[in-house]
C-alpha cells in the first residue's frame, strides 16, 4: 500500500498569535472561503473548579452570560444575535469557560463588541437565573429517559468518585437544585478573565482588521485560576458491576472502563493509535469485528479516551440486546485479553497510522473545527506547534510501543462495568465477574 | 456562489449521472453515491429492507471480503457511511485526493460483485434490530413518531418507518435481498457526486472505468400511491414509561421541488429557532416546555413527495401536556391572523441564510446538497437560487402559507402519556 500522509499539499491554515498590549492573547486564522465568522472567548477554568456539592456552577455560570447584559435584556440580545443570523452559546468544559459566536462576517466588529458586552457588563438578573435553573432541572428530569446518558453518567460519576471530575459538568438534579444566584455571581466573580485566558477568530477576517479593535475594548486578564486538586488512578479494584434497573428497556446499555492516562502523559499518541486498533477505529477495530460483525451483538461499539489534564475516561460503549447482556460483555473480555497477549500486528499499526494521517486535514476542515484545534492546543499547554508535529509523532509510534501500552495502560482485570436494563435479566451472571450492585 | 461549487454534469453511456464540484481549501474530495432507493419503494411485508440492504453493501464481494471496503478506505486515510432515508440510500467515503480512483474502484465493485450470503443476512438482520432497538424502541420518542408518522400517512408508503416493522426484519429473505438489488441498484438509479480537490476530466475518467462496463437496468416499477388531502384532525395517544408528557403533531406539506417549503422553513425559524423565536420566548422560557419545536427540514433535507411540518412539545412539570397544547396552537394561530412585521421575517431569513451557509463548511456537505437535489428533485441545479429563494419570501407569503398548512383539519397529534413500569409491560411487548 501507498503510505498515506498530509505531506500531498496539506499545510495547516495560517494561525497568527499575538500577545495584546493588555495581556491577552489573540489567536486569529483568516480564511476567505465563506463569509462566515467563529469567534471563541476561552477561560481556563471549568466544572474541574466545581466545589464540593456545586455540581454544574461553572456551566450554569457560563450559560447565564447569555442571558442579557447591563444594556440588554436577555430578549434584546437575542433578538439581535438572531438578527444577524448568529448563535451565541456558553458552556463548561472539565478546564475551560467558552463563550462562542458564529455568525456572517459582515457583523464581525458588531459581534465582537456584543461579545465583550456580554462578558464584562453581564445583567446577572436574578429572574432569569431562577427561569434558567427551572429550565436546566425540566431537561435533566428529561434526561432520566435516556439511557445512553444514564449509563454514561453513571460510568463516570462511579468511576471518579471523590475526584474533581466525580459529577456530569452540567450538574445533577440533586446539586442544581441546591445552587444559587449568589453561588453564580461569586464564581463569575472569582473566575473572571482567569490567567491564560484568550481569544480564537477563524473565518473571513484579518488580522490588521481585528487586532487594533480587540486591543481597545477587551480588558486584560487578571485574577487567579481556582485550585483544582490532582489525582492518580487509585490501585487495581478488580471487576465491579453496577446495574441501573430498567425494566422497560428491550437492550441494554453498557460500559466498561477504567481511568486512562492524562493527555500530557508521553504515552499518548501511542495510546491514540493502539485504542484505534482496539475500538477507536469503527469497523478497522478488534472490538466492531468481534461484537459487531462477527456476533451481531450490537449496531455499534467504540473504546474511547478523553483527552483531560489529569487521567480521563477510558471506556468501551456498546449496546446489546437484553438476553445477550452478558455473553457481549464476556466477549468484550476476551477481545481485551488476546489483544493483550498477542498485541497488534504490522499491518494493523500501518492501517492506524495511514488513517491518522493521511485523514488530518479534515481536521481542519471547519472553521470551528480550526478554533478547537487551537483552543485545545492552548489549553494543554503544547502550543500550535503541536499541530503541525503531530502527523509525524504519530508516524513514529512504533509496533512495540503498542503494544506496551496496551499492556501497561489497559486493564481488563480491573474494569468497572455500568449496565442500564432489566436487571432480573442478567444480575446473576454477572455476580461471577465479581460484585453487584442495583439501582433503581 | 461564494462557497458552493459549480457543479459540472456528466452522462454515462448506461445512463450513471455524474456530478463533480472544485472546491480546493484541502488536499481532499467527498465522493458520493446516491441512488433513488428508499423506504418510499418498499411495500408492506418488506419494510425496513432498503435500510437492511444498506447494511449489506459492507459484507463483501469476489474481490473485497466482508467490512474490508471498510478497513481499506480507512487505512487510506479517509472515512466513509452510509444512510438510508425515505428517498435515497447514499454511500459516501470522504478521503485525501489522490485516492479518487480507489474510492471509485471500490464503489464500482460493490455495486457491481456484492456478495449476499445467508450467513451475512444473518447477521446484519441481528445488527438491525439492535440498532431498531436503540433509535425508536428504547428511545424516548421514537415510537411516538412512528405512532404520528404512520397516522398522518394512510396511503402514501412515508406511512412506515425507514427502519422498517420488526416483524418484517425479522422475516426478510435473502431472496428479497437479491431482488432489492437487481431492481434498485443500478448505474442508470445513481448519482455519483465528487467534490473537493479535483479536476472533471480525472473524475470522469475514473468513474468511466470502473462504473461504465455495468450494464444499466430497466428501470423500477414505481407503485407509489399518493396520500389524500386530509380532511379533519386524527389524534392518538401512545403510552410508555416516561418521565415526562409530549405530544407530536403533523401537518402535510408540499414535497422538496414546490416553492412553498422556502416560506414554510422561514415559519418554523420564526416558531422555534433561536432565543427570540416565538416558541422560546412562550413556553421554555418561563419553563412551561422543556422544548417546544417546529421543523419542515432544511435544504437538501425536503422529502420528495409531499411530507409533514412536524411540532413537538415536551411539558414541563409545571404544566399538563393538554395545556401547553392549547396554547402552542394559540400561538400558531397568531401567525394565520394576519401578516407578521416586516423586521421579524426579515430576522428569520438572515437567520436561514447564515445557517444555510454554516451548512457548507464541508466538502461533504456540498457533495450532499447537489446529489440529493438531484434524487429528491430531479435537478441539482435548484441549490443554486437557494439564497436568494430565502431572500425573496414575504410576510404575506408566510401568512399564506401558515393559513394553507397550519389548518386544524390538515393536523395529526399523538400525545405522550407516561406509563408505570407496570402498565408498560401490561400493554404489550414494545419492539
Amino acid at each position: 500500500m501507498k503510505s498515506v500522509g498530509p505531506s500531498r499539499g496539506f499545510s495547516l491554515p495560517p494561525i497568527s498569535a499575538s500577545l495584546l498590549g493588555n495581556g491577552l492573547k489573540l489567536y486569529a486564522v483568516p480564511l476567505p472561503d465563506l463569509p462566515l465568522v467563529s469567534i471563541h472567548l476561552i477561560v481556563p477554568c471549568g466544572a474541574e473548579a466545581d466545589p464540593v456539592g456545586q455540581a454544574g456552577l461553572a456551566d450554569l455560570s457560563a450559560e447565564m452570560l447569555t442571558l442579557g447584559t447591563k444594556k440588554r435584556s436577555s430578549l434584546r440580545l437575542a433578538a439581535e444575535m438572531d438578527g444577524m443570523g448568529a448563535i451565541l452559546s456558553a458552556y463548561a468544559g472539565w478546564n475551560v469557560t467558552s463563550l462562542h459566536i458564529s455568525g456572517l462576517s459582515e457583523d464581525l466588529e458588531r459581534l465582537l463588541e456584543l461579545l465583550r458586552e456580554i462578558y464584562t457588563e453581564p445583567a446577572h438578573a436574578p429572574e432569569e437565573f431562577e427561569q434558567l435553573k427551572q429550565r436546566r432541572i425540566g431537561q435533566l428530569i428529561q434526561q432520566k429517559d435516556e439511557s445512553q446518558i444514564i449509563a454514561d453518567e453513571r460510568f463516570q460519576q462511579t468511576l471518579f468518585q471523590g475526584t474533581p471530575y466525580d459529577h456530569p459538568t452540567y450538574g445533577t438534579l440533586e446539586s442544581l437544585t441546591k445552587l444559587t444566584f449568589d453561588d453564580v455571581k461569586e464564581f463569575y466573580r472569582k473566575s473572571f478573565l482567569a490567567p491564560g485566558s484568550f481569544l480564537v477568530l477563524v473565518g473571513d477576517l484579518s488580522l490588521d482588521r481585528c487586532l487594533p479593535w480587540v486591543e481597545r475594548i477587551f480588558p486584560a486578564p487578571g485574577g487567579k485560576k481556582p485550585e483544582v486538586r490532582g489525582f492518580s488512578p487509585p490501585s487495581s479494584r478488580g471487576i465491579r458491576t453496577w446495574i441501573v434497573d430498567r425494566p422497560d428497556l428491550t437492550q441494554s446499555q453498557i460500559r466498561l472502563g477504567h481511568m486512562g492516562i492524562p493527555f500530557a502523559h508521553p504515552a499518548y499518541i501511542p495510546f491514540e493509535v493502539m485504542n484505534y486498533i482496539l475500538g477507536g477505529g469503527g469497523f478497522s477495530s478488534r472490538l466492531m469485528q468481534k461484537i459487531r460483525s462477527e456476533l451481531g451483538y450490537t449496531y455499534g461499539i467504540y473504546s474511547s479516551l478523553e483527552p483531560r489534564k489529569f487521567p480521563g475516561p477510558f471506556a468501551i460503549s456498546t449496546f446489546t440486546p437484553t438476553d445477550i447482556t452478558f455473553p457481549c460483555v464476556q466477549e468484550i473480555g476476551a477481545v481485551l485479553r488476546s489483544f493483550l497477549d498477542q498485541g497488534a500486528t504490522a499491518q494493523e499499526r500501518e492501517e492506524a497510522v495511514n488513517f491518522f494521517t493521511g485523514s488530518y486535514p479534515r481536521r481542519f476542515e471547519t472553521l470551528s473545527q480550526i478554533a478547537q484545534r487551537i483552543i485545545q492546543a492552548e489549553l494543554h499547554g503544547v502550543g500550535v506547534e503541536y499541530l503541525s508535529s503531530y502527523p509525524g509523532r504519530i508516524a513514529g509510534v512504533s509496533l512495540e510501543e503498542i503494544s506496551r501500552t496496551a499492556r501497561e495502560h489497559i486493564h481488563p482485570q480491573d474494569l468497572l462495568a455500568v449496565v442500564v436494563g432489566r436487571a432480573e435479566d442478567f444480575r446473576k451472571a454477572f455476580e461471577s465477574l465479581g460484585p453487584v450492585e442495583v439501582f433503581q | 456562489m461564494k462557497g458552493l461549487p459549480e457543479f459540472s454534469e456528466h452522462r454515462l453511456g448506461n445512463g450513471l449521472r455524474l456530478l463533480v464540484g472544485e472546491a480546493r481549501s484541502l488536499p481532499m474530495i467527498s465522493f458520493q453515491i446516491h441512488f433513488a432507493a428508499g423506504s418510499r419503494y418498499e411495500r408492506p411485508g418488506i419494510t425496513g429492507i432498503t435500510h437492511l440492504f444498506e447494511h449489506m453493501m459492507f459484507k463483501g464481494t469476489r474481490q473485497v471480503g466482508a467490512e474490508e471496503f471498510s478497513r481499506i478506505i480507512q487505512a487510506n486515510g479517509g472515512s466513509l457511511n452510509a444512510f438510508t432515508t425515505t428517498d435515497n440510500t447514499s454511500y459516501y467515503e470522504n478521503l485525501p485526493a489522490d485516492r479518487l480512483d480507489l474510492a471509485a474502484r471500490l464503489e464500482a465493485d460493490r455495486l457491481q460483485n456484492l456478495l449476499l450470503t445467508q450467513e451475512n443476512l444473518e447477521t446484519e438482520r441481528e445488527v438491525v434490530r439492535s440498532e431498531r432497538k436503540l433509535r425508536s424502541v428504547n428511545s424516548p420518542f421514537g415510537l411516538l413518531v412512528e405512532q404520528l408518522v404512520a397516522l398522518a400517512y394512510e396511503q402514501h408508503p412515508y406511512r412506515w418507518p425507514v427502519i422498517g416493522w420488526d416483524s418484517d426484519l425479522r422475516s426478510l429473505t435473502l431472496e428479497d435481498c437479491r431482488e432489492y438489488h437487481r431492481t434498485h441498484y443500478a448505474p442508470n438509479n445513481a448519482v455519483v457526486v465528487i467534490v473537493g480537490d479535483v479536476l472533471p476530466d480525472e473524475a470522469l475518467r475514473s468513474v468511466e472505468r470502473h462504473f461504465g462496463p455495468i450494464p444499466s437496468q430497466p428501470p423500477p416499477r414505481l407503485t407509489i400511491t399518493p396520500e389524500k388531502p386530509q380532511r379533519g384532525e386524527k389524534r392518538a395517544v401512545f403510552k410508555k414509561v416516561s418521565q415526562v408528557a409530549a405530544f407530536f403533531a403533523g401537518f402535510h406539506i408540499p414535497g422538496i421541488a414546490h416553492p412553498d417549503l422556502i416560506p414554510l422553513q422561514i415559519l418554523c425559524v420564526i416558531l422555534s429557532v433561536g432565543r427570540s423565536s416565538r416558541f422560546f420566548e412562550k413556553f421554555e422560557k418561563p419553563g412551561k416546555a422543556v422544548e417546544a419545536q417546529a421543523e419542515v427540514g432544511y435544504p437538501p433535507f425536503f422529502s420528495m413527495d409531499p411530507g409533514l411540518l412536524q411540532l413537538s412539545a415536551v411539558a414541563s412539570p409545571a404544566i399538563s401536556v393538554d395545556t401547553l397544547e392549547k396554547e402552542i396552537w394559540e400561538e400558531t394561530e397568531k401567525l394565520r391572523e394576519q401578516a407578521l412585521p416586516e423586521e421579524e421575517v426579515h430576522k428569520a431569513k438572515k437567520q436561514a441564510r447564515s445557517y444555510f451557509l454554516q451548512g457548507l463548511q464541508t466538502l461533504f456537505s456540498k457533495g450532499l446538497l447537489a446529489g440529493l437535489y438531484q434524487v429528491r428533485a430531479g435537478d441539482f441545479r435548484l441549490i443554486y437560487p437557494l439564497l436568494d429563494r430565502y431572500e425573496s419570501v414575504t410576510p404575506d407569503d408566510v401568512l399564506r402559507v401558515a393559513r394553507q398548512y397550519l389548518r386544524p383539519e390538515n393536523r395529526t397529534v399523538v400525545t405522550l402519556q407516561p406509563a408505570s413500569p407496570k402498565e408498560h409491560e401490561e400493554l404489550g411487548k414494545v419492539e
